[in-house]
């Protein structure tokens, strides 16, 4: 409870260093919301062209790719700062948080809110909600619940193996190629649905990196695509997945701190 | 000429020195160059010989717009919103060689190491595993080439201009994004121009993007042969031109406009 407390007040802090640059955060909207819609705007080209992605029709697929987004956009609002955390060690900050006594972990989650990741809400909201109505779609309260937490559980998924992949630069002193690594395969997933791949790809997304329980398999149950894929039941292991990834990050972070030597910054 | 091989020597190092980004660079372009080739290939069993291309062609293209990704890697504009920031921007100045001269053969090093031990390597794989073709003819192969080196200089003097309008505005880090996912789609960097829907295939034949990827790529492919590969070389010529003498003003007007802050 003491742990909630010191983050919301570390949050509050963050916000205020961030809204003295006004300019900056409007700039910063504009251009997710530009880049979001350059992105969809290829898909409906590549749609408007060949009528549909291995049966996925254009509603489908911006489904497909704001159910990612909306997981996404969580992480980018609250997380986003777990890229950089090999910075935090090459410059030394990091040993500021294992000075004060509180725990290290909520300390470097307070650090930063990257306001931008209001447009990538804005964004989800927005094709998920046309979407919905342009594919017809009812969902009964069921449905809904899954919804939502497919959504967390997406933040959770791509939260915890950005931050996995950070930890290597305890050890290495250098993380972000890992990191991008990872971010190129969530690229591919959020943009194409999976069954368009070679079988050693969906093996990867599904347990290696397995970014496709984020929007792949739960779309499918969600869009009643039961036919495109044998193993759509895998969509409601998302949760758990989510929950299995966490337990293995705490297990590396700790391993990680014991290990961490200052740089002397 | 000595300081472009300087350039290049450095950023030659510098690759040397990050061995585990290296390959870790090549593995993100061939993931890429494979997830382009898995589209190109459901969408042509979709509706085969779409457009008057055949699939080897279109996954020769997606291909190697992918190994091209690479001339995005030398971002002179960040260089220069960093050096204004820092105020490290006047002893830039202070260098006895033209500022636009510097920036140029600061970036073509870069570039050309990028594309001798990233590109070129990811081709070769790309062309044991996905079945990329060699252009055509060795008079393709040269267009192709000489079309490339104007397609460079033109995305070239786009990011300069930025650059100097950051000397002006400060801060253009949050636009670079929305900046580079522009020159990817009306460069046709991905999805080639013939596909585009009429509006927009005719705003992307008027804007100089499509001088970087889709004309050179188009060549190479095949798609754009004879007199309408010269005609393009020429569209990609003129623009060179116009941009150069944008670049050369809106730098001298930012020039006498700069403050440094301290530094």
């Amino acid at each position: 409870m003491e742990a909630l407390r010191l983050y919301f007040k570390l949050i509050r802090i963050s916000m205020q260093a961030r809204l003295q640059y006004r300019a900056d955060f409007i700039m910063g909207i504009l251009n997710i919301i530009a880049l979001n819609a350059i992105n969809l705007g290829m898909i409906g080209i590549l749609v408007y062209r060949f009528v549909n992605l291995n049966g996925w029709e254009i509603w489908e697929l911006v489904f497909l790719y704001c159910l990612w987004l909306l997981g996404h956009s969580i992480f980018s609002l609250f997380f986003w700062h777990f890229w950089e955390l090999e910075e935090y060690l090459v410059q030394g900050t990091f040993d500021q948080f294992l000075l004060r006594p509180a725990s290290p972990f909520v300390q470097f989650l307070g650090r930063e809110v990257q306001y931008i990741g209001f447009a990538d809400v804005f964004v989800a909201a927005t094709g998920l909600a046309l979407a919905y109505v342009n594919l017809g779609l009812h969902w009964g309260i069921v449905a809904w619940l899954f919804f939502f937490l497919v959504a967390i559980s997406g933040t959770v998924i791509e939260t915890t193996l950005t931050l996995m992949m950070a930890c290597i630069s305890f050890w290495t002193g250098r993380s972000s190629m890992a990191v991008d690594l990872i971010m190129e395969f969530n690229v591919l997933v959020q943009h194409y649905p999976i069954d368009i791949f070679g079988s050693w790809f969906r093996v990867v997304v599904t347990g290696l990196i397995p970014v496709a329980f984020m929007n792949y398999y739960p779309a499918l149950i969600l869009l009643d695509k039961l036919d495109r894929n044998s193993v759509w039941w895998l969509g409601y292991l998302s949760p758990i997945v989510a929950l299995l990834l966490v337990g293995m990050t705490a297990g590396v972070w700790h391993l990680a701190l014991r290990r961490y030597s200052s740089s002397g910054g | 000429m000595k300081i472009f091989w300087s350039f290049t020597r450095q950023a030659f190092q510098f690759v040397a020195a990050y061995r585990f980004n290296f390959f870790a660079e090549i593995f993100l372009i061939l993931l890429r160059m494979y997830g382009v080739y898995w589209v190109w290939k459901i969408l042509y069993t979709q509706r085969p010989g779409a457009f008057g291309v055949d699939l080897q062609q279109m996954i020769t293209y997606g291909v190697l717009g992918m190994a091209l990704e690479i001339f995005m890697w030398s971002r002179p504009q960040m260089y220069m919103a960093r050096q204004v920031k820092s105020g490290a921007i006047d002893t830039d100045l202070m260098k006895p060689i033209d500022f636009h001269v510097h920036m140029l053969a600061r970036s073509l090093g870069e570039t050309l190491v990028a594309l001798g031990v990233l590109a070129i390597p990811a081709l070769a794989v790309a062309y044991f595993l996905l079945g990329v073709e060699l252009p055509p003819d060795i008079w393709t192969g040269t267009l192709f080439g000489i079309s490339l080196g104007l397609g460079y200089l033109v995305l070239f003097h786009l990011n300069f201009l930025l650059g100097s309008l950051a000397v002006v505005t400060l801060d253009i880090r949050h636009i670079s994004w929305a900046y580079y996912s522009v020159v990817r789609f009306f460069g046709g960097q991905m999805i080639p121009l013939w596909l585009f829907p009429p509006f927009l295939a005719w705003l992307a034949a008027a804007l100089p993007f499509q001088s970087t990827y889709y004309i050179p790529m188009s060549i190479y492919i095949g798609n754009l042969s004879g007199a309408e590969a010269i005609q393009a070389m020429g569209f990609q010529l003129v623009w060179l031109v116009v941009l150069v003498l944008l670049s050369r003003l809106l730098w001298s007007w930012a020039h006498r406009r700069l403050v440094v802050q301290g530094g």
